[in-house]
């Protein structure tokens, strides 16, 4: 039952406590008192009595009305689960000092732009580019940092991204990094695209125990990872092999590109070396990324106020339409009423009600 | 009809409460169809700098009966302002450990996106802190520094204790200019000496700091005035004397002297952490900036009405009573 009704509540409820004022009407009247010997003198006249009941229950309409409005009623909103297309992605920013150098390995000067800068500028166009895409951010560096849970609330996204340029912190610790963006997925809903993005210019060597954990956690969320790794020139490539012992310390970048891709999960790698390969590897991944992904659209509560006062208003209404036929109850009338004796007065209860008094 | 020409409309329009009632339907037909007033409130847009360091842990404060942590207590702080101030301000987020602020967040709009502000609030923790070292005074200098890039006003949260010890000649010099950014610095931590948690590499609890464990004072920099009367003093040799510092560095309460000290420093406002509300020191601490709000006049219009139609009512009680016995005005 509760189902069917829609839910309704009160922006402040206390102000009903002056809902008892409604019966006001009930005991005094906006009409003209007129002195009469006896009421009972006067015989029972249907008209009169159903007047008397409107005029009261305009009366109540009104004050009862106006409460209610002071109140501020409303339905409340609702949120409807739609359908659209997008896709969870959860952001995993490399916040290390070396993001603040150009892709050259400098320190910016002038027009040049460092990684960070560039990532920035192409990520906060990225952000909101498709309406029901979520995001969450996580930076890490030595250690990782939840930036903004998963949400669809773009612009706090952007403010996120909006931070990824100030000055970055010591290490590269992408492993637990890669744990948190992962925590970020929830539980959520079958069949919703997750993507896991990483951006980073570095790798690290991922302890082989937490590696474990990680695939154990890959196999459970089942993301498509992306890896924009942003390249500096002259520093080793992905899939360059080291000179010497092909070891993770050696080759650090190689090695955590052969993990993931040993984890069973859509895996796509892009290796950037300037601010356009970034952009080309963004406006990829957002072609893959295509698919039906429900999200919630909050119905806003509807104010209800309006009708309050229009509830209020008609009782008014009534009240001044009588208080303006009002009629007194004046001694001329005799010379109307022996005219007419049958007319009943106009539209007053109480000076229908004592109008036979006239003639006595 | 000739009745409708009988009724005495005159009279009636003269009667002050068919006026009362009149200007009552009036104000509420108003009701109906006036918009909202556009106006412009008073917001805040506030840099809030949360310590994350070791000491943040202790837990002298209490919630539901239970020890709370300052962190803890400070985040309840936190997501209990959110939802106070005014639509239209802005929180940008920030950390502190080792001796500067991390921005997490440029100033977000505080009512359209609380859902992630609240989330963002609700996860912060210590593990998050990527160095151990608590350099409170150059933290606080760089984050004055940080607000007024961001243009925002700063709400530093810490407990102010210094890891290391400060260096004999005291808190280092401000470089900025003192009130160029207004805004509050914000003590957590009880009064008396409770001690700090200790986590082991794995982030579980192992018990707590001992006197031996932290650095009790700072020996960088020239020794202290009172060095030459320490025992076992040697000025090339033992320039701090010869025993091994000894202190309270170990145990932790929220040092208000330190924290006043650079308040005046930098020019910001101070207040203690009692209990969950930030919201008066920080409207009181922060720049007020103009804010688009709406007025909604229907209740002024609303209560207006009904007092006049009450009014209405109790005049014909009153009146009644008066003339009760008074039949003249028939005649």
């Amino acid at each position: 039952m509760a189902a069917l009704l829609p839910p309704l509540g009160l922006a402040t409820p206390w102000l009903l406590w002056l809902l008892p004022l409604a019966l006001l009407p009930l005991l005094l009247s906006v009409t003209r008192r007129s002195a009469v010997s006896s009421v009972a003198a006067a015989p029972e006249d249907p008209l009169s009595s159903g007047l008397r009941i409107a005029l009261t229950a305009a009366g109540m309409l009104a004050i009862g009305g106006l409460v209610l409005a002071l109140a501020g009623p409303y339905r409340a909103g609702e949120r409807v689960t739609r359908t659209g297309i997008g896709a969870q992605i959860s952001m995993l920013i490399d916040r290390s000092g070396s993001m603040n150098e150009t892709f050259a390995g400098r320190q910016p000067s002038g027009a040049e732009e460092s990684k960070a800068a560039a990532s920035r500028r192409i990520l906060r166009d990225f952000v909101g580019e498709r309406a029901h895409d979520q995001f969450a951010v996580t930076a890490f560096s030595t250690a990782p940092m939840l930036v903004v849970p998963m949400t669809d609330r773009h612009d706090a996204v952007r403010a996120a991204v909006a931070a990824i340029d100030r000055p970055g912190l010591d290490y590269t610790n992408v492993a637990r990094g890669l744990g948190m963006a992962l925590s970020q997925f929830g539980a959520g809903t079958p069949g919703v695209s997750r993507a896991l993005l990483l951006v980073s210019d570095g790798a690290a060597v991922i302890d082989p125990r937490i590696q474990a954990q990680l695939r154990a956690e890959f196999t459970k969320v089942q993301p498509n990872l992306y890896w924009l790794f942003l390249r500096t020139k002259g520093s080793p490539s992905i899939t360059d092999k080291p000179a010497g012992e092909d070891t993770p310390q050696a080759a650090p970048e190689r090695h955590l590109d052969l993990f993931f891709r040993s984890l069973g999960v859509p895996y796509r790698a892009f290796e950037a070396e300037g601010a356009d390969a970034v952009a080309n590897a963004v406006r990829q991944i957002e072609a893959l990324e295509r698919d039906p992904i429900p999200y919630t659209e909050e119905r806003p509560r509807r104010d209800l106020t309006g009708w309050a006062y229009a509830l209020a208003a008609l009782g008014l209404l009534l009240l001044v339409l009588a208080k303006l036929a009002e009629t007194d109850f004046v001694r001329t009338s005799a010379r109307a009423s022996s005219k007419r004796p049958a007319d009943p007065a106009p539209a007053n209860g109480q000076a229908a009600a004592v109008s036979k008094r006239a003639a006595a | 009809m000739s009745v409708w020409a009988e009724l005495p409309f005159a009279k009636n329009l003269r009667d002050r409460r068919f006026q009362a009632l009149a200007a009552a339907l009036l104000l509420a037909a108003l009701a109906i169809v006036v918009p909202p007033l556009p106006l412009t409130r008073s917001g805040v847009s506030v840099l809030a700098v949360v310590d994350i360091t070791g000491s943040m842990n202790v837990r002298d404060y209490a919630s539901g009966g239970r020890p709370a942590s300052r962190l803890d207590t400070v985040k309840a702080a936190l997501r209990h302002l959110l939802p106070e101030l005014p639509c239209g301000s802005r929180l940008a987020l920030a950390l502190f450990t080792e001796r500067r602020p991390f921005l997490l967040f440029a100033p977000v709009e505080v009512c359209a996106d609380f859902a992630p502000l609240d989330g963002a609030i609700a996860a912060l923790d210590w593990r998050m802190a990527w160095e151990g070292d608590s350099r409170i005074s150059s933290g606080l200098h760089r984050a004055v520094a940080m607000a007024g890039e961001l243009d925002t006003d700063l709400l530093f949260i810490t407990d102010g204790q210094e890891t290391p010890p400060l260096p004999a000649n005291g808190i280092p010099p401000f470089e900025g200019r003192a009130g160029a950014v207004r805004g509050l610095i914000v003590g957590a931590g009880g009064y008396s000496l409770s001690p700090i948690p200790k986590f082991n590499d794995r982030g579980r609890e192992t018990g707590f700091y001992a006197e031996t464990d932290v650095q009790q004072e700072n020996r960088f920099g020239p020794p202290p005035a009172d060095a030459e009367s320490r025992e076992g003093y040697n000025p090339r040799n033992a320039p701090f004397g010869g025993a091994a510092a000894r202190g309270e560095e170990h145990l932790s309460s929220v040092r208000e002297p330190h924290l006043k000290a650079l308040a005046a420093q930098t020019g910001l406002a101070y207040a203690h952490l009692d209990g969950p509300d930030l919201r008066a020191p920080l409207l009181a601490a922060a720049t007020p900036r103009p804010v688009p709000g709406r007025l909604d006049p229907r209740p002024f219009l609303g209560a207006a009405a009904l007092a006049l139609v009450l009014a209405v009512f109790l005049a014909g009680a009153l009146r009644a009573r008066f003339t009760l016995f008074t039949p003249s005005r028939m005649s």
